[in-house]
């Protein structure tokens, strides 16, 4: 070592690139806060009944302490705030947390994979799900077990089972390739979907319901449902940011990863056990909604890096604003009658993912090096 | 010294194929050995089975007298770190970010970075002279830099066991230098021990002192330079004849790989069987004797000490050579053979070698030589700076003009006089 050159002596530069690095990720978090807030206020106000801002403002903050006072004057009927407490604000909530669960699932699965074209579905979990969904409708199951009504209760058992299916055919020896995974994924999704189809085939009058659910939609969200998803998702989530810092290292290569000291085998397995977790209980509940975990974690990439500790939370937040505003337009643009979201979401969707492609000539945090 | 690294018994299959065939041997803490041997030896393999990323199919691996495989793998990334071959960077990571990354295996928790870890990735970036790229996407640098980063965070993780495969593979000859001194002083002021594997068996020979020869995943040699890079070892492992000499500058091992490849096979089909007399050795008739015997022409050099450099290079080619004792003068016996030779040769070529009274008689017997009628080149400037006979040179120089002998410049010109252009060339180009 060259005798401590330097080392007490900060680069002038260095402490004006920090702070103006960490800057840039303070602001966009805020602004993404500020993005969600804003459109969680619109989604509750636009509908079919007109509620005034105000009453929307009153009925969702005076709950709190501080606020009360500053809605004193207004007079919100309880009808509406019938409508915003149990109607709009479920629906919004499920989307958020539905558009935030994709979100932060898409980009577990393209850091773990190490690919751009990973999405939360890339192992099979939807097709799993959506058989499981097929199969609870036909059957016209009336079970109910744990807030679950039949529907997401098979799906989600779907779900998890295809994930499992899948991690145990990728298995050689103690280690799971990614590779492998992807590509058993990729088998197992196939053959799901050929027997989705084939049930659908014979569906008869359940073709509607059928077809509906998986294109997917928020409607019909109710406070008990998200109760029972919530848990789930914010172990789903706790356990992803915790191992932010490894989901880094692992972008470096499995085998730097493990140099670096991440038991890859464990984190693996407890990042795809998450992320499948947050990715089944979205499918369960709202059906399947393209596009958001594919595309919002690159969008973030491009304003803030790969980093994901930074990453995880922007995709969340960016995922639920814009699962909101997606069912807001799907709820409004043909009302009365309402859009499957997933519609909104790729068609929005893919152009986006399309402009950047072409703004951007490469995604350059993928694979830069071998072109 | 405590025992830092063993290895016991180390046996790997690939598809019932051996890679490594029972591997054993023992580094003291701070020691520095270089693994050696030709490509599919087992050298990555036997590296990848200490860092833990390969499983061996038997024996075990020691670390500070524990079993590596019952150290979980964050003990043992913050007593081994591992600079790989392949070093590709596919995310948008700035190069300071990825040096942080060494610093992993003592993160604790989600907690931050430390005033002490900013420290050290400051040195590692300093050490590695990519300070001033810090900022820069990893995912722009070339090469080089690349791989001096990832040897910036090797020295993050304050490694007691550094692994080095190929480290210096994608590194032009400047950085390999430099970054093999950084892992020598690593070695020197840290204590820090270090198995490298290497392909190039004179830049190992230049930096280290203990080496380890695989072949076909054994241990063929182990120890010092003289015990491992011998002829037989290289032939046996690498499999080519290979000279082993010791450098005329820095007196190291070097390993050249020897005439039965370098045959004249190889040569050129021009000078078939014609004879060019090179008279004296050194540096200076190096080039000449080069370029001839690149284009094929049969060669023989004269009278010089048989240490001389033109001497051992004729030696290994396997052409004759005029001996002369070392430190005496030329004796008429050796005058003799000297003017022999120079008449049964196509051309006689005089390089531009001083002159002493030691070797004046090789510039009398040249003379004679041309005065009977054999053709004479001579070649380049012979100034006032190269004659230490007191003009007694320049006397026969200006001879030898007289009698006919043809002086030329360049290397160029000998060739061209020999492939069969008239002097008349030579007279219009040297004007």
């Amino acid at each position: 070592m060259r005798k401590g050159v330097g080392a007490s002596m900060p680069l002038k530069g260095q402490d004006d690139y920090e702070k103006s690095a960490r800057l840039k990720k303070g602001a966009l978090i805020i602004s993404l806060v500020l993005l969600l807030f804003i459109s969680i206020i619109a989604a509750v106000v636009l509908g079919a009944a007109s509620i005034s801002i105000k009453s929307v403002l009153d009925a969702l903050l005076s709950p709190i302490p501080f606020f009360d006072n500053l809605f004193k004057g207004i007079d919100t009927p309880d009808i509406q705030r019938g409508i915003i407490i149990s109607l709009r604000l479920p629906r919004v909530v499920q989307a958020a947390i539905v558009g935030a669960s994709l979100a932060v699932a898409g980009a577990v699965f393209q850091g773990l994979f190490r690919n751009p074209m990973a999405d939360p579905y890339v192992l099979g979990v939807s097709s799993g799900a959506a058989l499981g969904a097929v199969l609870a409708m036909l059957t016209g199951g009336s079970l109910f077990f744990a807030g679950f009504t039949a529907v997401p209760l098979f799906a989600f058992a779907g779900g998890i089972l295809t994930i499992t299916l899948v991690y145990y055919i990728s298995r050689v020896g103690k280690a799971v390739p990614v590779m492998t995974l992807l590509l058993a994924g990729i088998a197992v999704s196939a053959f799901l979907s050929a027997l989705v189809s084939l049930l659908t085939y014979f569906s008869g009058e359940k073709l509607h319901q059928v077809v509906f659910w998986m294109m997917g939609g928020v409607g019909g969200a109710v406070w008990s449902r998200i109760m029972t998803m919530l848990p789930y998702v914010l172990v789903g989530f706790a356990c992803i940011y915790y191992y932010a810092g490894e989901l880094n290292v692992l972008l470096l290569g499995e085998e730097t990863a493990r140099h670096l000291g991440v038991d890859t085998e464990r984190v693996k397995k407890i990042l795809l056990a998450a992320a499948s977790l947050l990715v089944a209980a979205a499918v369960s509940t709202s059906g399947i909604i393209g596009f958001v975990g594919l595309v919002v974690p690159h969008f973030i990439r491009l304003a803030a890096g790969p980093d994901h500790r930074i990453l995880l939370p922007a995709s969340a937040l960016l995922g639920a604003s814009l699962l909101i505003i997606a069912d807001t337009v799907a709820r409004i643009i043909i009302a009365p009658a309402e859009l499957p979201v997933g519609i909104i979401t790729a068609m929005v969707g893919a152009p986006m993912f399309i402009y950047l492609l072409k703004k951007r000539k490469k995604l350059r945090y993928f694979n830069s090096n071998s072109n | 010294m405590s025992l830092n690294l063993k290895v016991l018994g180390l046996t790997l299959e690939y598809d019932a194929v051996p890679i490594l065939d029972g591997i054993d041997f023992e580094l003291q803490k701070g020691e520095m050995v270089a693994l050696l041997g030709p490509n599919g030896a087992g050298k990555s393999s036997l590296l990848r089975c200490i860092s833990g990323i390969i499983e061996p199919k038997g024996g075990s691996v020691f670390l500070n007298g524990r079993e590596a495989g019952s150290l979980t793998s964050g003990e043992i990334a913050r007593q081994m770190a591992v600079v790989p071959q392949d070093t590709g960077v596919d995310f948008d990571f700035t190069v300071e970010e990825i040096v942080q990354m060494g610093r992993f295996p003592y993160r604790k928790g989600l907690r931050k970075n430390e005033k002490s870890d900013e420290e050290i990735v400051r040195n590692a970036l300093e050490t590695t002279g990519i300070l001033p790229l810090r900022h820069r996407s990893a995912a722009t640098l070339s090469g080089g830099e690349r791989q001096r980063m990832v040897f910036a965070r090797a020295l993050c993780q304050e490694p007691e066991l550094l692994l080095l495969d190929e480290p210096t593979a994608n590194l032009d000859i400047g950085y390999q230098w430099e970054l093999l001194e950084v892992v020598l002083r690593l070695n020197r002021e840290k204590g820090v021990t270090i198995i490298a594997a290497i392909h190039d068996l004179n830049l190992a020979a230049l930096f280290f002192q203990r080496f380890i020869l695989l072949s076909q995943g054994k241990i063929l040699a182990v120890g010092r330079g003289e015990e491992v890079l011998t002829k037989s070892n290289i032939l046996t492992s690498y499999g080519v004849p290979a000279q082993v000499f010791r450098h005329p500058l820095h007196g190291r091992l070097q390993v050249s790989v020897s005439k039965e490849k370098m045959s004249t096979e190889n040569a050129g089909k021009e000078g078939k069987n014609e004879r060019v007399h090179i008279i004296g050795g050194g540096s200076e008739a190096l080039p000449v004797l080069e370029a001839l015997w690149e284009k094929g022409y049969s060669l023989s050099l004269g009278p010089v000490s048989n240490e001389d450099s033109g001497s051992h290079f004729a030696r290994f080619l396997g052409f004759p050579v005029i001996e002369n004792p070392p430190f005496s003068g030329i004796n008429a016996e050796v005058y003799e053979e000297h003017l022999k030779v120079m008449k049964e040769v196509k051309c006689v070529v005089l390089p531009p070698i001083p002159f002493g009274e030691g070797n004046i008689r090789n510039l009398e017997a040249m003379v004679e030589a041309v005065a009977q009628g054999v053709p004479g080149i001579v070649l380049g400037d012979h100034g006032e700076d190269k004659d230490f006979t007191g003009g007694k040179a320049a006397a026969l120089l200006e001879q030898m003009k007289e009698k006919g002998a043809l002086f030329v410049n360049d290397i160029e010109d000998v060739l061209l006089y020999m492939k069969g252009c008239g002097n008349e060339y030579f007279m219009k180009r040297n004007k």
